[in-house]
């Protein structure tokens, strides 16, 4: 398979800013907070070195077996990463916070049913049906990760559920390439693989520099410290406790009357 | 070639993409205006209600300590005196901004004050639980059921209603008396 200098650059770059980025997690103890998160930095870092001694040394049908196989990881991962995002931020006190449930599960399916709805849209021109796996497949894996990014902040804003600062980052990085990678497989949806992949390479040579400037965001944030927590005063502690305990057994009587 | 359904597929992205875009840019907005708020500016932020309609709603089924009342002289209003004491659908419309403030009030405990978020997520889960009273009326108000809702949602969100603003105005009241008169006319 021949790689073009700009290949080679787009892939040292991804392997570079995904070791910095374990560094940041390891350095500033973020990975205690997003294990998930970490994983999937590693996984990265796995599969570019992975695939670029298969690219090397394998042949062409390994590298293919290679690279679909660790696409499915990649995704499963990313998955597990909304998961960890939304663990933090509506299990404030370690269980899901009761009034989003609903919200939630509306949530995952209207996603997944759009992300769904638009991928059968799409009708990608390819030489090989696998080609049109991958290229509906990569949709739908970008529509719904945006749609679930977003419907995260939604959630949080509507509910009163602030986001912790590294979580809102994180958030932040994946949406945005996320959105930008829904138009990216537009485009390769739409112009497809024929016998000239120059348009599909360009396209997937723009997703790569989006995904590196999500990564060197990440950097950045991840580095810096989250605003310091205030101390709570006495005073405030003690009225907000007395505040919660007399709200609380108002409802009770209410919820009884119902 | 381009067909119509690669055109619609286009389109339906289009539309898609514009959509989160201006979905996340609201909320960021939101999310932002409300890290930047500090305590007093979310307590101006309380709208202003007849306390005396209010307090008439809901003393007929509770009394001032918050218990039920099982007199003879309790319970004693109709759902169209109640409708009325509310001020209808725009009275219903300010209690419900104030129970937005409330739920405010405890995102900013549990933005700034981590270790009081046992506390703040009760009162948002209470906050967000009369705000749901409020929307099931608003919604039979929009499919001509009030009068049958009312009688199972009204009474009950207002009393909730006002325990919880007296306790707010009780604990203000404690911390700083600067703003209490000006609290006292909102609540």
């Amino acid at each position: 398979m021949h790689l073009t200098g700009l290949d080679l650059l787009l892939w040292a770059a991804g392997l570079g800013v995904h070791l910095i980025l374990l560094f940041v997690l390891l350095m500033r103890r973020r990975f205690r907070v997003f294990p998930i998160f970490t994983a999937f930095i590693v996984s990265n870092i796995g599969r570019t070195a992975a695939l670029f001694f298969v690219q090397l040394r394998g042949t062409r049908t390994s590298y293919f077996y290679t690279y679909w196989s660790l696409i499915v990881l990649d995704v499963a991962l990313q998955l597990a990463v909304v998961y960890e995002m939304y663990s933090l931020t509506f299990r404030p006190l370690g269980e899901w916070a009761r009034d989003l449930r609903r919200p939630f599960e509306w949530l995952v399916a209207v996603s997944i049913a759009l992300a769904a709805g638009m991928t059968w849209l799409a009708a990608p021109h390819a030489r090989l049906w696998v080609q049109v796996v991958v290229i509906k497949g990569s949709f739908f894996s970008a529509a719904c990760m945006s749609e679930l990014f977003v419907g995260m902040l939604v959630l949080a804003v509507r509910s009163g559920l602030p986001l912790k600062t590294h979580v809102a980052r994180i958030s932040q990085g994946f949406g945005v390439y996320s959105i930008i990678d829904i138009l990216i497989e537009a485009g390769h949806s739409y112009f497809g693989v024929g016998h000239n992949t120059q348009t599909y390479t360009m396209l997937s040579h723009l997703r790569m520099s989006a995904y590196l400037v999500c990564a060197a965001y990440w950097i950045v944030m991840l580095w810096r410290n989250a605003p310091e927590p205030r101390k709570l005063p006495e005073s405030l502690r003690g009225e907000l406790i007395q505040l919660q305990n007399v709200v609380n057994s108002d409802l009770e009587r209410i919820r009884v009357r119902q | 070639m381009v067909n119509s359904r690669a055109i619609m597929f286009l389109i339906a992205v289009a539309i898609l993409v514009a959509a989160l875009l201006v979905i996340a840019a609201y909320s960021l907005r939101r999310a932002r205006r409300s890290s930047k708020r500090d305590w007093e500016s979310l307590l101006k932020r309380l709208t202003a209600v007849n306390r005396g309609s209010i307090a008439e709603v809901a003393l007929d089924i509770i009394d001032e300590s918050g218990r039920q009342r099982k007199d003879e002289a309790g319970a004693m209003l109709d759902p169209a005196q109640i409708w009325k004491l509310v001020g209808g659908l725009e009275g219903l419309e300010v209690l419900e901004a104030n129970c937005a403030v409330l739920i405010d009030l405890a995102f900013y405990v549990q933005q700034w004050y981590p270790e009081a978020l046992a506390v703040a997520e009760q009162l948002r889960l209470s906050a967000r639980e009369v705000e749901w009273h409020v929307e099931r009326l608003r919604g039979a108000q929009r499919t001509g059921k009030l009068e049958s809702a009312f009688a199972m949602y009204a009474q009950r969100a207002v009393a909730t209603y006002y325990l919880m603003t007296r306790r707010v105005l009780a604990l203000y009241e404690q911390g700083n008396l600067a703003m209490l008169a000006d609290l006292e006319k909102a609540l």
